[in-house]
């Protein structure tokens, strides 16, 4: 069985050395996995439609990077807190939305495989820029496959991209790639990744959700 | 996914109470004023593809997951369902014209995920002439859709299977005769509608062959569309290029490509690929024929493309002084009384065509274009995509009038540039959401007051599952 692995020897990072803030957060948080569900779930009705939600609720829920500068330089995080209460009502942080998915081939997940990494995930706008829940903010996380021919590396990508899709806000677009150089086809990899309907209908397929299932079991 | 808006950002939910004027834009239009009018109900929650609307009956299409939901234009609710004929999610619908006998009828063929494109049928009851317009009005005047035959009259009558993979996009033939399909399987098919033409309408369904698959493109095939073979440019040149029939059709790749095809009628109705369009440097989404005759004239339609790199094309048809010559009255003639038909191959002119790129129209969107509406009354176009903008643009007319009569062109010399301005945008037009598909259509909302079934709209479908319609004022 080991020899089918496209890469059979991979460097694992122990659990311990991952850049994340679930363990370290902010101590008004409920719980480490609370911020995932809520942003699954969210509890409270998301201000889309300026006109059907008060200024209030505007002020209330409206996205606050405070934490910006935090002990591991996580900065493509967003908080999406309550500023009546000043407490955390949603929590999310890229990083850790990705980083638990499991890998199609090994029993390690994408991050300790480093193939998603911290300093390759951007957000454009800035969370600070963002003028409300309408405007657009981009995406993009920059994949390292393992080895550069791993054909496997469409299926990672679709993860990722099915995985950011389905935990952000609508307003969020999602661009997944594989780093410049990673990988023998990124060009060809890429564009598959960015084509909407060609992800719609891959999502359609019952082996491929399946696997999809797997690999995102570990997220929520 | 998060709930979805029912209020677009800039919603004014209240109709429009003196919708009168801009039934046509005046000759230079600067501005427009692009508002929300409430969107059809019921809100489809999911994703939803795209809305087609019927060429003449005030009813709209949606796909949307596996079904097909038929909005009436008149009240903007339901009018039926088509359900439980796909597998997977339908992508694409066609309203099938109306050919021989059939006109009792309403067709529709569906394009999904499964590979396969399914033909349907509504019978409307009695055989007098005009029972179909009657059957509409008189359902649309029902309280609220809720009644319980509601899904009774849509039938799964024919299942066209050939397709390796998802149908992205399919097109009727002006006259109905023949229908293209395309697919991920990077190949284009082409269907004849070979049913006997006094066919019974209890047999409604109909027998389709399969005609050509044109496998030339390197890429998914993301749209089809067939030229409007009617309007005066088509025929004048269809019947003075004898050895093509009437009948053009256009793809959009993945490849980054269009593709022209023609039927060669001296050889024996083979398809072939009359020319390459490059330019685009992403996806191409979309493909649209020029309808407004009247600005082109003699001239062959021009096509309009939509890509994933952001941007709106423009492409004519190089025509030589031979094509642009004034017509006899041959127009009908069609090739098969074609008198040149038995010529060998090698005595005939190319079949190769050249196509420029005459226009880039000023780009808007930040992100890929999936949609764009060329309207046939008022040649004012429309594009969205996946930023959620809605725009609206006009040529310029000015040059049009100095390169009049080919003043300006040498013979053979290129088609003439055209340049366009935007006339509006919205932002946000489904909240936060993508929107997937855009096209113009007639009011006949009662808050069209007198434009009633002339003054156009625009619709828009979005993944938020909200098909929302929009006014359009030009000033």
């Amino acid at each position: 069985m080991e020899k089918d692995l496209e890469n059979a020897n991979p460097t694992i990072l122990s659990v311990s050395e991952l850049p994340s803030r679930r363990r370290k957060g902010p101590a008004a948080r409920t719980g480490p996995d609370a911020g995932c569900d809520k942003i699954v779930f969210p509890k409270h009705h998301w201000p889309y439609g300026a006109t059907s939600s008060s200024s209030d609720e505007d002020e209330d829920y409206a996205e606050e990077p405070l934490d910006e500068q935090d002990i591991y330089g996580t900065r493509p995080c967003l908080l999406f807190i309550s500023r009546r209460t000043r407490t955390f009502s949603n929590y999310a942080c890229l990083i850790d939305l990705i980083s638990p998915i499991s890998d199609p081939e090994h029993p390690h997940t994408l991050g300790q495989l480093s193939v998603v990494r911290l300093p390759d995930i951007h957000l454009t706008p800035s969370p600070r820029e963002v003028s409300g829940s309408n405007s657009l903010v981009t995406v993009r996380v920059d994949l390292t496959p393992t080895i550069n021919h791993c054909s496997l590396a469409t299926v990672i990508g679709l993860a990722v991209r099915c995985r950011l899709e389905r935990t952000l806000p609508p307003n969020y677009r999602v661009d997944v790639r594989m780093k410049p150089g990673s990988h023998d086809q990124d060009g060809q990899v890429n564009k598959q990744l960015g084509d909407k309907e060609r992800v719609a209908a891959a999502l359609e397929n019952d082996a491929l959700q399946a696997m999809m299932n797997k690999m995102l079991g570990a997220c929520d | 996914m998060a709930t979805p808006s029912t209020e677009a950002p800039t919603a004014d939910p209240q109709g429009p109470s003196a919708a009168t004027s801009a039934l046509r834009p005046p000759q230079q239009p600067h501005t427009a004023t692009i508002t929300p009018l409430p969107p059809f109900q019921p809100d489809l929650y999911h994703r939803a593809w795209s809305s087609i609307p019927h060429p003449s009956l005030p009813l709209l299409a949606t796909a949307h997951a596996k079904s097909v939901t038929v909005f009436s234009l008149s009240t903007f609710t339901k009018h039926s369902a088509l359900t439980g004929g796909h597998a997977r999610s339908v992508r694409t619908v066609a309203w099938q014209p109306p050919r021989g006998s059939n006109k009792k009828r309403l067709g529709l063929v569906t394009g999904s995920f499964d590979a396969t494109a399914g033909l349907w049928s509504y019978d409307v009851e009695g055989e007098r002439e005009g029972a179909l317009e009657r059957e509409v009005r008189l359902r649309d005047n029902d309280s609220d859709g809720d009644s319980p035959e509601d899904d009774r009259e849509w039938e799964f009558n024919l299942v066209l299977e050939g397709h390796e993979n998802e149908i992205k996009s399919l097109s009727f033939s002006p006259g109905g005769q023949f229908l293209a399909t395309c697919s991920r399987d990077k190949s284009v098919w082409i269907w004849e509608d070979v049913s006997p033409s006094d066919e019974d309408d209890d047999d409604a369904n109909g027998d389709w062959e399969t005609v050509a698959v044109l496998n030339e493109h390197e890429g998914d095939v993301k749209c089809v569309a067939w030229c409007p073979s009617r309007l005066p440019g088509a025929r004048a040149l269809a019947a003075r290029r004898r050895y093509y029939s009437a009948e053009c059709l256009a793809s959009a790749s993945y490849d980054n490509t269009v593709r022209i095809w023609r039927e060669d009628a001296a050889d024996g109705g083979e398809w072939t690929c009359v020319a390459v369009l490059e330019g685009h440097e992403g996806t191409v989404w979309q493909v649209q024929w020029e309808e407004a005759e009247q600005r082109r004239g003699k001239k062959f339609p021009r096509l309009m493309t939509c890509s994933a790199d952001g941007t709106i094309r423009v492409w004519s048809l190089k025509q030589d002084e031979d094509d642009e010559a004034e017509e006899g009255d041959q127009e009908e003639g069609g090739f098969n009384n074609n008198p040149f038909r038995g010529i060998p191959n090698t005595m005939r002119r190319s079949l190769r065509e050249e196509w420029e790129c005459t226009a880039v129209l000023p780009q808007v969107h930040t992100r890929d274009v999936y949609s764009i509406a060329w309207s046939a009354e008022t040649g004012l176009v429309a594009s969205t995509g996946s930023d959620g903008v809605i725009a609206l643009y006009a040529e310029e007319e000015a040059e049009e009038e100095e390169g009049k009569d080919g003043e300006n062109e040498t013979a053979g010399s290129s088609p003439p540039k055209t340049t366009w301005r935007v006339l509006g945008t919205v932002t946000g037009g489904h909240g936060p959401y993508e929107i997937n598909h855009i096209t113009w259509c007639k009011r006949f909302d009662p808050g069209a007051g007198e434009g009633r079934g002339k003054e156009e709209m625009l619709v828009t479908t979005g993944d938020d599952g909200v098909v929302r319609p929009w006014q359009v004022r030009i000033s």
